[in-house]
């Protein structure tokens, strides 16, 4: 992809401070397959890449030589990686005075490479390197908060990349997971922040489900913090509290919208996590599994099982699987022909194969 | 009956012939893995049957060729590179040998590639008489990390479950596993297990169908090679199965993660991975035919969704798809042979026959053919 800045830019082989060196154009041996018709600028600035490489020069203008090329192909590995080994070879070392659990000043030149990741992570978010490159340059900066800003500000232009998800999680893990208060470079200051960055984690998924109540990464990501990166509460009144509250949170969401599998994905997870059986729940999966009947009432608001709406599509195949899941096999099978006749014929062979089965020894994943 | 209109194969393989042959610069970002392109257009030439018939002998040799060429020895062991992006032309002949001889820093083998050259040169019917065992058993321990996972190439700190299941992959197909260390890997699969019964890319990640496939994949080849099942629960199996299944959207296509729209590659990894299961019986084929059948582009090649462009990416897994799910369609119908491929292999994901060769040639010779 030529990007509108190598193509603004005079090629490497124009400009007088690169005159020392001698680009080394790229071997094609015999015949080769897929060949891309390159760009002269993208020739011109790996031609000189690869002579850097080659001599082992490791000085500013290299940053400006990979970035140009990265501009043009953020895939492009190699250049990723000699970038990093450069701003690691310019970097001023750790002065020695300082204390190991210190907050680090940012050298300018980290800053500028934290500003131009900004930008390229937003224009190439689906490339893995660049991705690779900013986890690079957490241990370097050691502001995990300025990060999850940073992510916040992605997420509000694709609200469902996997990439920028996947840093989310690694870096709440790597900086405020069980690990990171045993890694004796971690500054204090990032640990004493760890309690206060997990409790806004829970807005922050409050925040992108109120944008979009059916963002699975948003439900996964609620997951994460609730019961993935830290594992269970260690005091069982706290245990059953988180748990309650789950179960609120999610009831309610399903609510709003029921036909959700994230929401039903979710709930399911929650019970399997905490050893609950689905059956504990049924009451509250039984008022989404039937059509609206003539004699519904409204009045009553019950916490624990909020009913749907009046506008609601019923009945919604999730709470049909649901049910069918936690009943004993004999009371689902009526729920699985249900589904396999009208509801949701294109799982039939599965709703059917699950009738049949139901009269064997599998019994349905609940206990 | 479902009405499907033809599977255009004749466009389709135009289409990665035509890729073959060459790329234009707006597809700069393929550089760093162009053998994996190779592997995607000789291999959905490979599926539609037409790799003897329709490429000249001397055109397979110059494939094979420049496949080999991408074979390189260095210090961190044997493998294949992408291309050679950022290997130097020299002038004197005795620099180029050098060069040749052994690799550089940032021209080293890739984990990725190694699978698709494997691959792409058994579909050649390659005899393997210059690839280097020993040097890629090595490769791959100095792939392998602390965790159990394997980095794309030497020392990066890209790894995540695509590039264990290559690991996996090369040592099934050397019938060697003496380059990995196997228990560290599974619990590095396990640890990206979600609550939705799927797999993610690494720890913490949310579940996705190509990682599902790739982590079921990976058990499966290790539990055949040594003889150990159980690696799922029955419980666990099923969470899969369901989640899997949940995957295929009314379209008739899967999609790659909850709530997401229906993706042609999806139609593979999802579809694979429920095969491995043993659940294929359970899959809607005439809907994912009807589904596939809508992202053929009208100039051949299969893309990712109706109306959108076609890569040979999509076009191979779209293929490898219906290899395994071929809608039942009545003989009367005039587009069923259009649709018939043959059988595929799920956990090396090749035709079977091509996995069959693999099996014969690339094992080290004395403990090989039987
Ligand atoms: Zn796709």
């Amino acid at each position: 992809m030529p990007s509108k800045a190598a193509a603004d830019t005079p090629l490497f082989a124009e400009r007088e401070e690169w005159a020392d060196v001698q680009p080394l154009e790229q071997y094609e041996g015999v015949n080769p397959i897929a060949p891309i018709f390159y760009s002269p600028e993208y020739k011109d600035a790996t031609g000189y890449f690869r002579a850097i490489v080659q001599a082992g020069e490791k000085s500013a203008r290299v940053l400006e030589l990979t970035e140009n090329i990265i501009r043009q192909n953020p895939a492009h590995y190699s250049a990723w990686c000699y970038r990093y080994e450069t701003l690691l070879a310019l970097l001023p070392p750790p002065a020695e005075d300082a204390d190991a659990g210190a907050q680090p000043d940012i050298p300018p030149l980290l800053a500028a490479e934290l500003a131009l990741m900004d930008e390229l992570a937003v224009t190439f978010l689906k490339t893995y390197q660049v991705w690779h490159h900013r986890r690079l340059l957490v241990p370097l900066a050691r502001q995990p908060r300025r990060e999850l800003a940073f992510i916040q500000r992605g997420l509000a232009v694709d609200a469902k990349n996997y990439h920028t998800w996947s840093y989310r999680q690694w870096l709440l893990a790597a900086c405020y997971g069980r690990g990171a208060a045993a890694d004796p470079a971690m500054p204090d200051a990032v640990l004493d922040e760890a309690a206060g960055v997990w409790a806004g984690e829970l807005d922050f998924v409050d925040a992108a489900l109120a944008q979009d109540v059916r963002n699975n990464s948003a439900w996964h990501h609620r997951f994460f913090v609730v019961y993935g990166a830290r594992g269970q509460a260690d005091s069982e009144a706290e245990r059953a509290r988180i748990f309650r509250r789950e179960l609120i949170y999610t009831k309610q969401n399903i609510a709003i919208a029921p036909s959700n599998p994230s929401a039903w994905n979710y709930l399911r997870g929650v019970l399997r996590e905490t050893n609950t059986p689905f059956a504990a729940v049924q009451d509250f999966a039984r008022l989404y599994a039937y059509p609206h009947s003539a004699d519904e009432t409204r009045d009553v608001v019950d916490l624990d099982n909020p009913a749907p709406g009046a506008d609601a599509e019923l009945p919604c195949v999730q709470a049909m699987e649901f049910l069918a899941d936690a009943w004993e096999t004999e009371a689902g099978a009526e729920m699985w022909k249900s589904l396999a006749n009208e509801h949701d014929t294109i799982r039939r062979q599965y709703w059917e194969h699950r009738i049949r089965d139901a009269h064997q020894t599998i019994k349905p994943a609940v206990e | 009956m479902t009405q499907l209109p033809r599977l255009s194969r004749a466009g389709h393989a135009a289409h990665c012939k035509r890729c073959l042959s060459g790329l234009p610069a707006s597809q700069t970002d393929i550089d760093g893995s162009r053998l994996a392109l190779a592997f995607y257009c000789i291999g959905s030439l490979d599926l539609l049957g037409i790799v003897e018939e329709q490429v000249s002998l001397q055109e397979r040799n110059l494939w094979k060729q420049w496949l080999w060429e991408q074979q390189t020895h260095g210090k961190y062991g044997t493998g294949f590179r992408p291309s050679p992006f950022m290997t130097a032309q020299h002038i004197s002949s005795k620099e180029q040998e050098q060069v040749e001889s052994e690799y550089g820093s940032y021209d080293t083998p890739h984990i990725i590639m190694t699978y698709t050259a494997l691959i792409s040169l058994a579909i050649l019917r390659d005899d393997f008489a210059t690839l280097d065992r020993a040097g890629l058993l090595r490769f791959l321990s100095t792939c392998q990390r602390e965790d159990g996972s394997f980095s794309t190439v030497p020392g990066s700190n890209e790894s995540d479950l695509r590039t264990l299941y290559c690991a996996f992959a090369i040592s099934s197909m050397l019938n060697d596993w003496s380059g990995v260390n196997v228990p560290r890997a599974i619990s590095f699969i396990n640890t990206c297990r979600t609550y939705e019964g799927g797999y993610g890319q690494s720890p913490f990640c949310e579940a996705q169908g190509g990682t599902t496939y790739i982590a079921l994949a990976s058990l499966k080849l290790a539990s055949d090679a040594f003889g150990r099942t159980g690696y799922l629960t029955p419980s666990q199996q099923q969470e899969t199965v369901q989640w899997l299944l949940r995957n295929q959207a009314s379209s008739g296509g899967f999609c790659g993660r909850t709530g997401k729209d229906a993706d042609a590659c999806y139609c593979f990894w999802c579809g694979a991975a429920l095969k491995i299961l043993g659940a294929e019986d359970l899959v809607d084929s005439n809907a994912l035919a009807s589904f596939l059948g809508r992202c053929q582009f009208k100039y051949g090649g299969i893309s990712k969704a109706p109306g959108e462009n076609p890569d040979p990416y999509h076009t191979y897994l779209s293929l490898a798809a219906l290899a395994m799910y071929p809608p039942h369609l009545s003989d009367t119908d005039d587009n069923a042979r259009s649709w018939r491929l043959d059988a595929l292999d799920p956990l090396l994901n090749a035709r079977e026959e091509t996995t069959l060769w693999i099996r014969r040639h690339i094992p080290v010779p004395s403990n090989g053919p039987s």
